[in-house]
C-alpha cells in the first residue's frame, strides 16, 4: 500500500511541475466574455503581440461563468488575472466595494458620454473603460402592422391599442420578458416613462404610485397580449418566437437587431423587421441607454504596465470602429460622429441611438452590490402583474414590502442613502 | 384473444415511455443536424435538409478534440485513484463494520460542493496547480471516491465470509485474499463502480468551471462556447451535447448488464 500512495505523490509531484510553467517576464492574462467583441479582440491579438512583444494569455468564457471565476480568483486573493471584461451595471457596484478594479488614473475619458463615466467612477476615479452599450427599442413587424393599418406607436397608450389589435391566434401581439428578474432590465424604462425609479439616491423607491403604475401597466400588456408562458420567458425564448414570426412587436435591448436582420438567424427577412425608438410614457421618454460591457485591470495584477499596455489597444478607437461594422454599439462618441464608420452601422441603430444619447437614462436595474437579489424581488412583483394583466390589488402592497427587503440589502452592504 | 389485447397494451406503453424519454434525445439530434433558422421554425421542421456545419462548428472551428481528451484524462485519473484508494477501504468497511468511516466519506458527498471550491482555489493556486490535470483530478475525486466506496463496501458484504475463513485456514493474508479472491469476485460491482464514477466525473461543472483554464478545460465548460452575450448558436450547443453524450452512452450500453446487477447486488442481499 505504501508504495502505491508513494507512486501517486510522485506522478502528481512530477505532473504539478510540469504544468505549472513559470510564467515569462513579458506575459499577462486576460479573460473575456463570450461576446463578439471579445472575439474581434481575440482575432486581433496576435497582432499587439507581434507590436508590444507581450504575450497574451487569453481565455473566454460565458458571462456568468466569468464572474464566477473573477469573483472566486478575486475574493481568494490568489488572481493572476491582468485584465478583464466586466459588467459595469452587474458587476461594477460589488466589485468596486471590494476594491478588485485598479482606479484607471491616466486614461483618456473624454471620448466617453459623460453618463457612461459616471457610472463607472467610484471615488472620483473611473474603474472601468465603457466598451459597449445598449438601449431598449421597439421591435416590430412592419408586414403585420401595415396589413392592420396601424402605425408605429410612440406612447403607451398606441402600443397597448396596437398590441389589443395585433394580438391574433397565432401572433402574440406583443411580448417582453415576463421571467421574473430577467425581466426587471426590460421593465425600467416603462418605470422611467411613468416617471418612477427603482433606486434614487441609494434608497429604494420602487414603492411610489408612478412606478407601481409601470408595473400594473408592463403587467397588463403582457399579460393580456404575451405569448402563452410569458412568465417563464427571458430573451432566449421570445427573441426565437420572434423570429418564428409568432410575435408583432417586441421591446427589448437594441443588441438583438443584428440577429433579427441576419438572413442566416432570422427567415422573416429583414425587410420585415423594423426598429424604433421607445414609445413615450404619461411623465417623459427617458428608456435606458446603458453600458453593458466594459473593460478594466486587476488590483491584484503584478503587471499593471503591461496591462495598461494592452488595455489602451483593446479601447482603441481603430478597435471600436472596426466593432461598429459589425453592428456592435460601441460607447465611444467619436465612432458615432465619423460619418465613414456610421455608413457600416444599420440606420435603425444610429437613429435610435442618437435619442437615448439625449434623452436615455444610464441604468436598466437597481445599480447596487446586491443587484441579483433585488432583481429577484422585484421579479416577483413583475410575475403577480403579469399573471393578474396588471389587476392585482396587492401590487402597492408587494412593492412596499420588496422596497423594505431591498433597502435592507442596501443597509447591509453600507451603500444605502448614499 | 385477451392476451393479444394484454400484448397491444403492454406494448403500447413500452413505446409510450420510451416515446417519453427519447423525446428531448431525439429532439437534440435533430437540431444539431439544422441550421439556426430551422431550429427556431413554427411549426416545428421535421423535413429539412441536414446540415453537419455544427459538427464543423464544434470539432472544427473549436477545439473539442482536446477538451473530449481533457475530460477523458480527468474523468479516467479520478477514476483511477478513487478504485485505488476506494477499493481497500471499501473492503475494510464491510469486513470491519465502520460504519462511521463509511458516513464520513459520505459526508464529503452530502456537503454543497461549492464550499470545497475557495480553499480549493486558495491551495492550488498557491502550489501552482492551476490549469493543470492535477487540480481537476484531484477535485473529482471527491465526486468519483465516495461512489465506489459506498457500492463496492455494500457489494463486498454479499461476498459470504466462509470463502475468506477457509483461505485463511489455508494460511492465506489478508492482503492475499483481497487481491486473489476479493478482488477477482467483484467484477460486476467494479464495472459498475467505475461507470458510475466515471460519468459523474464527466458531467461535473461546477469544479471543473472555477479550477479549469483555456488548457484543461473540460467538456461540460466548453459547451458554454456556444452562448455568447444575448446569442445563443442552438444547433452549435446541440452537436456538442450530441459529442458529450456518445461516448458516456456506449459506456453505458456495453456496461449496462453489470451496472444493472452490480446494483441490485448490493442493495439485496440474501
Amino acid at each position: 500500500m505504501r508504495t502505491i500512495l508513494k507512486f501517486g505523490l510522485t506522478v502528481a509531484l512530477g505532473l504539478s511541475l510540469s504544468g505549472g510553467a513559470l510564467a515569462q517576464t513579458k506575459e499577462i492574462r486576460v479573460l473575456l466574455a463570450n461576446h463578439p467583441y471579445g472575439d474581434i479582440l481575440k482575432a486581433e491579438i496576435p497582432q499587439f503581440e507581434k507590436q508590444s512583444g507581450i504575450k497574451v494569455n487569453v481565455e473566454s468564457l460565458q458571462e456568468s461563468q466569468l464572474t464566477t471565476k473573477l469573483t472566486t480568483e478575486f475574493a481568494t486573493n490568489s488572481s493572476s488575472v491582468d485584465v478583464f471584461m466586466t459588467r459595469p451595471l452587474q458587476d461594477g457596484k460589488l466589485f468596486a466595494k471590494n476594491k478588485w478594479y485598479e482606479p484607471l488614473a491616466g486614461y483618456d475619458f473624454s471620448d466617453y458620454p459623460a453618463n457612461t463615466v459616471s457610472i463607472v467612477t467610484y471615488d472620483g476615479k473611473p474603474n472601468i473603460v465603457p466598451l459597449v452599450t445598449e438601449w431598449q427599442v421597439l421591435f416590430y413587424r412592419k408586414d403585420l402592422l401595415a396589413a392592420a393599418g396601424i402605425k408605429v406607436p410612440t406612447n403607451f397608450d398606441e402600443l397597448a391599442a396596437a398590441a389589443e389589435k395585433l394580438n391574433t391566434g397565432g401572433v402574440a401581439g406583443f411580448a417582453s420578458r415576463g421571467k421574473g428578474a430577467a425581466a426587471v432590465t426590460q421593465l425600467s424604462s416603462y418605470i422611467y416613462n411613468f416617471g418612477g425609479q427603482y433606486l434614487d439616491k441609494g434608497v429604494a423607491v420602487f414603492d411610489s404610485k408612478e412606478a407601481v403604475d409601470g408595473f400594473r401597466y408592463y403587467g397588463k400588456i403582457v399579460g393580456s397580449y404575451g405569448p402563452r408562458g410569458v412568465t417563464s420567458m427571458s430573451w432566449e425564448n421570445i427573441l426565437p418566437l420572434f423570429q418564428a414570426g409568432r410575435v408583432a412587436m417586441w421591446t427589448d435591448a437594441s443588441v438583438f437587431y443584428g440577429q433579427l436582420t441576419d438572413p442566416a438567424k432570422t427567415s422573416l427577412g429583414a425587410d420585415k423587421i423594423g426598429i424604433a425608438n421607445f414609445p413615450a410614457g404619461p411623465k417623459t421618454n427617458s428608456p435606458f441607454y446603458a453600458t453593458s460591457w466594459g473593460i478594466a485591470i486587476a488590483s491584484q495584477s503584478k503587471k499593471k504596465d503591461l496591462a495598461k499596455t494592452f488595455l489602451e489597444w483593446a479601447t482603441s478607437k481603430e478597435l471600436a470602429a472596426k466593432a461598429m461594422g459589425a453592428n456592435i454599439t460601441m460607447a465611444r462618441t467619436s465612432v458615432w460622429e465619423d460619418p465613414a464608420v456610421v455608413a457600416k452601422v444599420d440606420p435603425g441603430l444610429v437613429e435610435t441611438r442618437a435619442f437615448v444619447a439625449k434623452n436615455g437614462y444610464p441604468t436598466d436595474r437597481p445599480f447596487m452590490s446586491a443587484v441579483g437579489e433585488a432583481r429577484d424581488l422585484i421579479g416577483e412583483i413583475v410575475i403577480e402583474s403579469i399573471n393578474t394583466k396588471g389587476e392585482s390589488p396587492q401590487i402597492g402592497d408587494m412593492a412596499k414590502d420588496r422596497v423594505a427587503k431591498v433597502n435592507t440589502l442596501l443597509r447591509n452592504t453600507g451603500e444605502y442613502g448614499q | 384473444m385477451l392476451k393479444v389485447g394484454y400484448k397491444i397494451l403492454f406494448y403500447g406503453a413500452v413505446v409510450l415511455l420510451a416515446a417519453i424519454v427519447l423525446m428531448p434525445f431525439l429532439w437534440m439530434l435533430i437540431s444539431s443536424l439544422k441550421t439556426q433558422v430551422d431550429i427556431v421554425a413554427w411549426p416545428p421542421k421535421f423535413v429539412f435538409s441536414p446540415t453537419f456545419q455544427n459538427y464543423y462548428k464544434v470539432f472544427g472551428e473549436q477545439d473539442f478534440i482536446r477538451y473530449f481528451i481533457n475530460s477523458t484524462v480527468v474523468a479516467a485519473f479520478a477514476v483511477g485513484v478513487s478504485l485505488l484508494l476506494g477499493l481497500p477501504a471499501a473492503y475494510s468497511i464491510a469486513r470491519f463494520s465502520q460504519r462511521r468511516l463509511a458516513l464520513v466519506i459520505l459526508l464529503a458527498r452530502l456537503m454543497p460542493g461549492i464550499s470545497f471550491l475557495m480553499p480549493w482555489y486558495i491551495i492550488f493556486s498557491r502550489l501552482g496547480l492551476m490549469d493543470t490535470y492535477v487540480a481537476l483530478v484531484l477535485s473529482h475525486v471527491l465526486i468519483t471516491l465516495p461512489i465506489v466506496v459506498w457500492i463496492m463496501s455494500s457489494y463486498f458484504e454479499t461476498i459470504p465470509i466462509e470463502l475468506e475463513e477457509s483461505a485463511m485456514v489455508d494460511g492465506a493474508s489478508r492482503n492475499y485474499i483481497f487481491l486473489r479472491i476479493i478482488l477477482p469476485l467483484s467484477g460486476p460491482g467494479i464495472i459498475t463502480a467505475t461507470t458510475l464514477a466515471f460519468i459523474f466525473s464527466w458531467n461535473n461543472f461546477l469544479f471543473s468551471q472555477v479550477l479549469s483554464m483555456e488548457r484543461t478545460r473540460t467538456l461540460p465548460i466548453a459547451v458554454f462556447n456556444f452562448l455568447s452575450y444575448a446569442d445563443i448558436d442552438w444547433g452549435g450547443v446541440m452537436a456538442a451535447s450530441v459529442a458529450i453524450m456518445a461516448p458516456a452512452l456506449v459506456l453505458t450500453m456495453i456496461f449496462q448488464r453489470y451496472v444493472v446487477s452490480g446494483l441490485t447486488m448490493g442493495a439485496v442481499k440474501g
